[in-house]
């Protein structure tokens, strides 16, 4: 079948480019299970070696090419045409400095990660055997879910509140929060949950949930958020989470 | 600004599912019951402070401009209570979120449903109002009547920007405008706990007004106002606006002045609410720390002035000699607009009568 896509350009090195504007391309011989991705290679390769795009994995791991592909969200390489329909615009995510056509500064969006500390705070001297601080598996379930996180950035550029305010957090950083928040192994909760409820943390979120649809790994966003914003509310994440709460069904 | 042109463009643009609507519908409705409420708490403690003015008022209430925007005014309380009640629930309950669609299509039903025998009822009384001669005042003055406010408003944001501009030399430049984290808790709490308390509130104020009477009865002579009790008060007998609200202040059940105590509620809740929303909307689009303070300092103002005007009209009330001179006011509405020597006598101005 044939593909028309309309695709968001930008080049700030070329006046001519300089101001965004749309331009089309024609696709033919597409299979309905080639993914979006393929398609702008072949566009790339085929039609228009100026088409600047980020990918590295094709796999949906790496997190690179999140985009707007028909008004929302989602990984190029992880959409099938089929699920498209035959006309496909592609723009860059929301929010963010477009440096060229889809590629967007991700800078400001790492940096909020940051801010939440992603990693591992324990000072305690490590277990008797010296190897691994162990967890139940009930303990394990209560954050599953947010470890799934690829910080592709589709979440936090779907959310108005960040698009508004670029200081907003953003849910990918409250989502990776929430990883290391509900881990009994972290020791760093006050820290964190006092970052977390800052002006410019969870309290700017409205639960629109276009952050929940975005996620290409389908990570219940909203619902962390508003399992930090309880457990704010409380003072601590205990007894926040049922375990195994979080298993999808 | 760029930014601001461009959030709200793809707000609109971007194709989130029912969440995004049901946020912008829930953002624009607070807003507009927000510009709603400042006219209306000013209006009404003229029934207090300058009685003929509220007279004015109350007949720009009944112009059909107005009776439009009752009903919008009704429809977005309405859709906005509901809609507060899924939000507010979704926080409390954040592992159901799978049934937030579904519940943002049942607050639009739900609104619906309550709105069309609302809408009707009400377009009954609009019906009744124009079959009998209607006094209706021209669409001029109608507008004319709310050119003060945007004296107001623009008073208000000057202030506002003064007061920043102060605030930002004393506290030095490059310091940032926010709310401490405790602070920032307590206000989303506010938000939840008040939004539920003023939902019975406010749909009673509403029930009252528009559909057990019509607005136009406010102001209907021989009418109990509603609410009000028979052995107490007595009906409305000089036809004005300020009596009507006399009669209903003044109704009591044991030592308790109810309409008062009521009103006081509503008024404390909706105001701080309403501002502190306002804030929060502000606060998403403006990003200069001078910008953001002077928001602050706005919501701040006209917080503080409607809570001092309502309030102080609650606990003055209305006596006598403010009924004579609201009666007094409306016949001079009546005969600048030409009412007959016949019809001035009907209504009990016959000295205007003599006089023209
Ligand atoms: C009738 C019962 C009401 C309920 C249950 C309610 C509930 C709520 C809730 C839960 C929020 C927070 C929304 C969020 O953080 O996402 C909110 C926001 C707001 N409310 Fe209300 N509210 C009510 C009445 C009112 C009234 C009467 C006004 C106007 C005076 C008002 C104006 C606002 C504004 C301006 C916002 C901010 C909207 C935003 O941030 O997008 N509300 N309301
Ligand atoms: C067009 C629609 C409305 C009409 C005709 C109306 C009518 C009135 C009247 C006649 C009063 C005088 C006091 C009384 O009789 O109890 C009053 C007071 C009040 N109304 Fe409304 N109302 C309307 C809508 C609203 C809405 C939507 C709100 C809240 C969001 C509201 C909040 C209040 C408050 C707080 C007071 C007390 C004001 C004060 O303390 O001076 N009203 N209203
Ligand atoms: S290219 Fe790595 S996630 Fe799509």
């Amino acid at each position: 079948m044939d593909i028309r896509f309309r695709i968001r350009r930008y080049n700030p090195e070329d006046e001519a480019k300089a101001r965004p504007y749309w331009q089309e391309y024609e696709l033919k011989e597409v299979q309905p299970t080639d993914r979006v991705l393929e398609l702008l290679h072949r566009i790339k390769w085929e039609q228009d070696g100026t088409l600047t795009f980020r990918r590295s994995c094709s796999a949906g791991i790496c997190g690179s090419d999140a985009m707007r592909i028909n008004g929302v969200n989602r990984l190029a390489c992880k959409l099938l045409i089929r699920d498209v329909g035959s006309s496909v615009q592609v723009e860059p995510i929301l929010g963010l400095p477009v440096l060229k056509d889809l590629v967007v500064d991700m800078e400001p969006f790492f940096a909020h990660y940051r801010r939440v500390m992603p990693y591992l705070v324990n000072e305690e001297a490590v277990p008797e055997d010296g190897r691994e601080r162990l967890q139940t598996p009930a303990a394990r379930s209560v954050y599953d879910d947010s470890t799934n996180c690829i910080l592709c950035a589709a979440c936090t550029t779907a959310c108005p509140s960040f698009w508004a305010n670029g200081e907003y957090y953003g849910p990918a950083a409250i989502v990776q929060a929430h990883r290391f928040l509900f881990d009994d192994r972290d020791r760093a909760e006050e820290e964190r949950l006092a970052v977390l409820g800052e002006g410019d943390g969870v309290w700017r979120c409205r639960t629109v949930f276009n952050c929940t649809s975005a996620c290409p790994r389908n990570i219940e966003v909203t619902r962390a958020i508003g399992e930090v914003k309880m457990a704010i509310r409380k003072g601590s994440p205990e007894g926040v989470i049922r375990p195994f709460s979080h298993e999808k069904h | 600004m760029t930014t601001l042109v461009l959030t709200l463009r793809e707000s609109l643009r971007y194709r989130g599912a029912i969440g995004q609507w049901s946020w912008l519908l829930h953002r624009l409705s607070g807003l507009g019951v927000v510009l709603f409420i400042v006219l209306h708490v000013v209006d009404t403690s003229w029934a207090v402070f300058y009685p003929p003015l509220y007279e004015e008022a109350i007949k720009t209430y009944q112009s059909p401009l107005f009776t439009l925007g009752e009903f919008a005014l009704v429809a977005s309380v309405v859709y906005h209570a509901f809609n507060g009640l899924r939000v507010a629930f979704f926080d409390y309950r954040p592992q159901l979120w799978r049934h937030q669609g579904r519940a943002a299509v049942g607050v639009l039903l739900l609104s619906g449903l309550l709105l069309t025998p609302v809408f009707v009822l009400m377009f009954g009384h609009v019906l009744d109002f124009y079959n009998e001669e209607a006094f209706v005042l021209p669409l001029e003055e109608v507008i004319r009547a709310q050119l003060p406010f945007l004296g107001g408003f623009a008073l208000a944001g000057i202030a506002a920007l003064l007061l920043a501009g102060l605030h930002s030399l004393v506290a030095g430049r490059g310091s940032q405008t926010a709310l401490s984290a405790s602070s920032e808790r307590f206000w989303w709490l506010y938000m939840r706990i008040s939004g539920v308390l003023i939902l019975p509130l406010v749909f009673g104020h509403l029930g009252m007004m528009h559909v057990v009477q019509g607005v136009f009865d406010i102001s209907a002579a021989e009418h109990l106002a509603v609410g009000a009790s028979e052995g107490q008060v007595g009906a409305n007998a000089t036809g004005t606006a300020v009596e009507f609200v006399h009669d209903r202040w003044s109704t009591f059940i044991g030592p308790l002045a109810i309409w008062r105590l009521y009103d006081f509620a509503l008024l404390v809740l909706v105001v701080i609410h309403g501002f502190n929303g306002l804030r929060g909307v502000l606060w998403d689009y403006l990003h200069h720390p001078l910008a953001k303070r002077a928001a602050l300092y706005l919501c701040l103002i006209a917080a503080l002035v409607l809570l001092a005007l309502g309030g102080g009209a609650l606990v003055i009330g209305i006596d006598e000699a403010a009924i004579d001179e609201a009666s007094r006011a409306l016949c001079e509405i009546r005969q600048t607009h030409g009412a007959t020597l016949e019809e001035l006598v009907e209504l009990g101005c016959e000295e205007f009568g003599e006089t023209s």
